[in-house]
């Protein structure tokens, strides 16, 4: 009901009636001063033009740029007068904007270039993540459970007897099938494997050991034996190899660092009261709420 | 360029990087790949050079000079977050950068509070949320002074903040299409849309890691004139440094346009003034009522001319052909014999339903027609404006690339899982109504590059060497030639004899042989975590004599010992295993894997056509089905409740 009569055409119509006639009775008020200057700068026309460049890779023509300056002067006017009128004291709003307008002047002062030492002292001091994986280099002799339907168990022990001290060497065509991405796989993350096999399977030959002919080991599409040639062992890569991701994060972790610390410097100049009335658990639950949406909004 | 001159180049690429090289290229992906600059080619600059100056000359070899792909890489080309407004409007929290992390495979909070987390990581991702009033959600949420004083403005923070987010969407959305937009609206040139547009772009470079995640940086020009989807994602090659030079196009004037000659225009001028390299890529023909594959153009009524069908085909490589707003593959008006034509149909109107479907809207508005009508346009202009390749890609509004069956994440935050979700109505007005059960839990685009990284992945998208898949991960190879015989399906190295013999899927055929006709190498994997297969298919189109297209679908691979009759059909269909109570299925029909090598019995050499790959999975239970186990609810009579996955190639073109 309360929703239906806000919609009301006439409703609206009275709100925005009497919003205006109580602006005006302000703005008369002052009508007999000498008229404030308002100066559009030729610093300010060229930002101006700067953002409709930045979308067409063209200055804007004389017109366009009247436009621009006609709509920026309108701003102006309304945002002084509004500002006298005092519509922008104790408005939620405003008071958010200008946090975050804080929180981003913090975030904008130029984080300086790292040093080396710098880095390096960051990739050790996380070395979590900047790990790789383990990267493997293997071949297989596949067994299609498609075109193997009724002897697949049967075909894999002859496989597997005749792997039985076999090396990489060892013609694998005569063996199994085809397998349409192919028999040799060169430095893939288990990751990698995953996508092509399925988990389980990275999750084998993970653990498996280099220089022999293991399996059968088991895949959606029938079942594989398995030449690790190489394992390329992961862990954490010299400097040179992560030198953008290290100092992506430096500087992220610097970032919020310098908020961090202009907020504590900032609330040290207050002594802070807070008045806490007693606990009423629904108003408690919807701050709560409140603060979790600001979080979000604000982390963007 | 012709035929043999191909099958030569790529065969001396195999002679002098030998086998195992070849093999080896995805996989030899280093851990921590070099800058991305560093790795820049110069190919593609060539081959636009190129068919700017002879427009029917097939592509260029993409393999002189570096090794095949060998193994395609699974994304979403089509992304929107709360960056974009009508995504923000429905409720969604997740910007760019937890998009990202999402498709990595890493947990996230969804905006409806629940945990979500992929089955795997995606290989690469575009965000592409709206240039419109990009950012206009965040700047509304975060209260900005300059939105909140319009009344619009702080009307929509009110209802949002009060929980009437819905009724304010609808607002935002309507206004959006009317033009009606409060002063304060981010246009480009405004702080808050330089704001938004540069976290899109810091998302995307901080989220990509070469040889690991690709994280391209995009967005979507959303031209919606008079409600009729005639939208295109477009892609940057390119890093920040070059794609924070300049802003998006916008579709609404003075700065934008809702015309796509004008994109192209901007683009040209983006790639002339900024030296970066775009595509753009449609979507959601079947949401335009008639005007998404033009004959006549819809914002001039004339018949589409030779700049039109250059531009096109030079900007817009791709097509979008399955997306959770429905499949755009064919329609069973278009396709009276196609058994697998009626597939998650969205033909009741245009986008918001303000104009109902006549079928005679429908011929250009699906893949397959087009296609056909393409081949017409080309003997009438001498270019074929749609020659375009295909993929599938989810366009969620959530953040979340989540598009599996028992995964599924929807179109919009408000429909992310719940018990009611399904019989909401998805868009209401008073000509029509689509349910929330019609949504589409699809479709991811599966790209043959020879690594993971912006430009290979990129270069692979312009030599449209893609497919489409409506979810699940199953690998498909296409390779056409002349001199494919059938014991290359038993070759061990598909691959090898495929591009050696061929050209894969998105390339040209041409001069054909005196007596020859084309043979393809065909085969096909199933999702190692998916369903089994139950055929492949071949779709092919022609220009016949009498100047009329045509089709014709041929099954050249089924599971099982169901045979393929004298016509090229088998009728029988592979069976269904399905239990939807439980929302389980069997791998005990299909097959896991399928290769053929099939010649088109009814070449004729004086005749345009393409041909492009269907692989159909057997049937499994539907996102719907996986809903009503897990929320305890009954799905309307209407709803279906399994589905049959399936995935569509690139064509192969054969021009006289």
């Amino acid at each position: 009901m309360r929703f239906a009569l806000l919609r009301e055409p006439l409703f609206q119509f009275l709100v925005l009636g009497g919003a205006l006639f109580g602006l005006f009775h302000l703005v008369d008020g002052r009508k007999a001063e000498r008229p404030a200057r308002i100066v559009i700068s030729s610093a300010r026309i060229a930002n101006l033009a700067d953002g409709f460049a930045r979308t067409w890779q063209r200055p804007p023509g004389t017109e366009e740029l009247q436009g621009l300056v006609d709509d920026y002067i309108r701003d102006e006017v309304f945002y002084r007068e509004g500002r006298a009128a005092g519509l922008d004291r104790d408005d939620v709003i405003i008071r958010r904007r200008v946090r975050q307008k804080m929180e981003f002047s913090a975030e904008d002062a130029t984080v300086p270039e790292p040093s080396e030492a710098q880095l390096a002292a960051y990739l050790e001091a996380n070395p979590e993540r900047f790990k790789s994986e383990d990267h493997f280099t293997f071949r297989q002799i596949f067994l299609s459970a498609t075109r193997r339907a009724t002897t697949i168990d049967g075909d894999s022990k002859r496989v597997a007897n005749a792997l039985t001290g076999a090396d990489a060497a060892i013609d694998a065509t005569a063996l199994g099938d085809a397998f349409l991405l192919g028999e040799e796989f060169q430095a893939v993350s288990p990751q990698e494997v995953a996508s092509v096999f399925g988990d389980g399977f990275a999750k084998r030959i993970s653990v498996m050991e280099p220089g022999r002919w293991q399996g059968p080991v088991p895949s959606s599409f029938g079942q594989h034996f398995v030449y690790i040639s190489e394992r390329i062992p992961g862990g954490v890569p010299p400097l040179d190899a992560v030198r953008q991701a290290v100092r992506r994060e430096w500087s992220n972790a610097r970032r919020l660092e310098a908020e961090q610390k202009l907020y504590a410097s900032l609330r040290e100049r207050y002594e802070i009261v807070v008045e806490m009335p007693p606990a009423r658990s629904a108003q408690i639950d919807g701050a709560a709420q409140i603060d979790r949406s600001t979080q979000i909004q604000t982390s963007r | 360029m012709t035929m043999p001159t191909l099958q030569r180049t790529s065969f001396t690429v195999l002679l002098a990087t030998g086998l195992a090289a070849p093999l080896a290229a995805n996989f030899s992906v280093p851990a921590f790949a070099a800058d991305p600059a560093v790795t820049t080619d110069i190919g593609t600059l060539d081959q636009e050079t190129a068919e700017k100056a002879f427009p029917a000359r097939p592509p260029y070899s993409p393999y002189a000079g570096r090794n095949f792909p060998t193994r395609p890489f699974f994304g979403d080309t089509h992304l929107h977050t709360s960056f974009s407004m009508d995504a923000g409007a429905f409720g969604a929290r997740l910007g760019p950068r937890d998009a990202y992390r999402f498709a990595k495979g890493e947990e996230v909070i969804a905006s409806s509070g629940q945990h979500a987390k992929l089955s795997r990581p995606l290989d690469f991702l575009v965000v592409t949320d709206h240039s419109d009033g990009m950012g206009f959600f965040p700047q509304l949420m975060s209260a900005d002074p300059a939105l909140l004083a319009t009344p619009q403005g702080r009307k929509w923070y009110d209802e949002i903040n009060s929980g009437k987010g819905a009724v304010a969407a609808v607002d935002i959305i309507t206004s959006f299409g009317k033009g009606q937009l409060p002063k304060g609206f981010p246009t480009p040139g405004t702080p808050a849309y330089r704001s938004a547009w540069r976290e899109t772009i810091k998302a995307a470079e901080e989220a990509n890691d070469p040889g690991r995640f690709t994280a391209f940086i995009g967005y979507e020009w959303t031209s919606n004139a008079g409600g009729n989807n005639l939208h295109r994602n477009v892609i940057w090659r390119d890093n920040g440094a070059k794609a924070s030079l300049i802003e998006p196009f916008t579709t609404q004037p003075p700065l934008g346009s809702p015309n796509p000659r004008d994109l192209w225009k901007w683009m040209a001028m983006c790639e002339e003034k900024t030296g970066a390299e775009i595509l753009a890529l449609a979507h959601n023909g079947n949401l335009s009522n008639g005007r998404m594959f033009p004959i006549v153009e819809s914002f001039t009524g004339k018949r589409i001319d030779r700049e039109y069908a250059e531009n096109r085909t030079r900007w817009e490589p791709l097509y979008e052909a399955t997306q959770i707003k429905g499949d755009g593959e064919t329609h069973p008006f278009l396709s009276p014999n196609d058994e697998f034509a009626n597939f998650e149909r969205w033909d009741k109107g245009n986008l918001d339903l303000t104009e109902l479907k006549k079928p005679e809207m429908l011929e250009f508005e699906y893949a397959r027609s087009a296609l056909k009508n393409g081949l017409k346009m080309e003997a009438e202009l001498g270019v074929n404006p749609y020659k375009f390749g295909l993929v599938g890609s989810t366009d969620a509004h959530t953040g979340l690339a989540a598009v599996e069956e028992d995964n599924f994440f929807g179109k919009t935050s408000s429909s992310e899982p719940s018990p009611e979700r399904a019989t909401h109505p998805f868009v209401k007005t008073d000509k029509a109504v689509i349910m929330g059960w019609e949504q589409t839990a699809s479709g991811y685009a599966a790209v043959w590059a020879t690594e993971n990284t912006r430009e290979a992945i990129f270069d692979a998208m312009k030599r449209r060497e893609t497919y489409a898949t409506t979810g699940p991960r199953m690998i498909v190879r296409f390779f056409g030639g002349w001199d494919f015989e059938a014991s290359d399906a038993n070759n061990r190295m598909p691959a090898k004899i495929g591009y050696t013999k061929g050209v894969p899927m998105g390339g040209d055929l041409s001069n054909a042989p005196n007596g020859k006709s084309p043979s393809f190498l065909v085969a096909a994997l199933k999702d190692p975590i998916g369903a089994n297969l139950d055929r492949i298919q071949v779709i092919k189109g022609w220009l016949g004599k009498d100047g009329q297209t045509q089709e014709r679908i041929y099954d050249v691979a089924v599971s099982g010992d169901r045979k393929i009759d004298a016509d090229g059909r088998s009728k029988t269909p592979v069976g269904n295993t399905v239990d939807i109570p439980n929302a389980t299925w069997t791998n005990t029909i299909g097959a896991g894997e399928m290769i053929t090598v099939w010649k088109d019995p009814d070449f004729d050499p004086a005749l345009r056509a393409f041909y492009y790959v269907r692989v159909i999975e057997i049937p499994t239970p539907r996102w719907t089905a996986y809903d009503a186990k897990y929320f305890g609810v009954t799905m309307p009579k209407e709803a279906p409740m399994t589905t049959t996955e399936r995935a569509y190639t690139s064509p192969i073109w054969y021009t006289p």
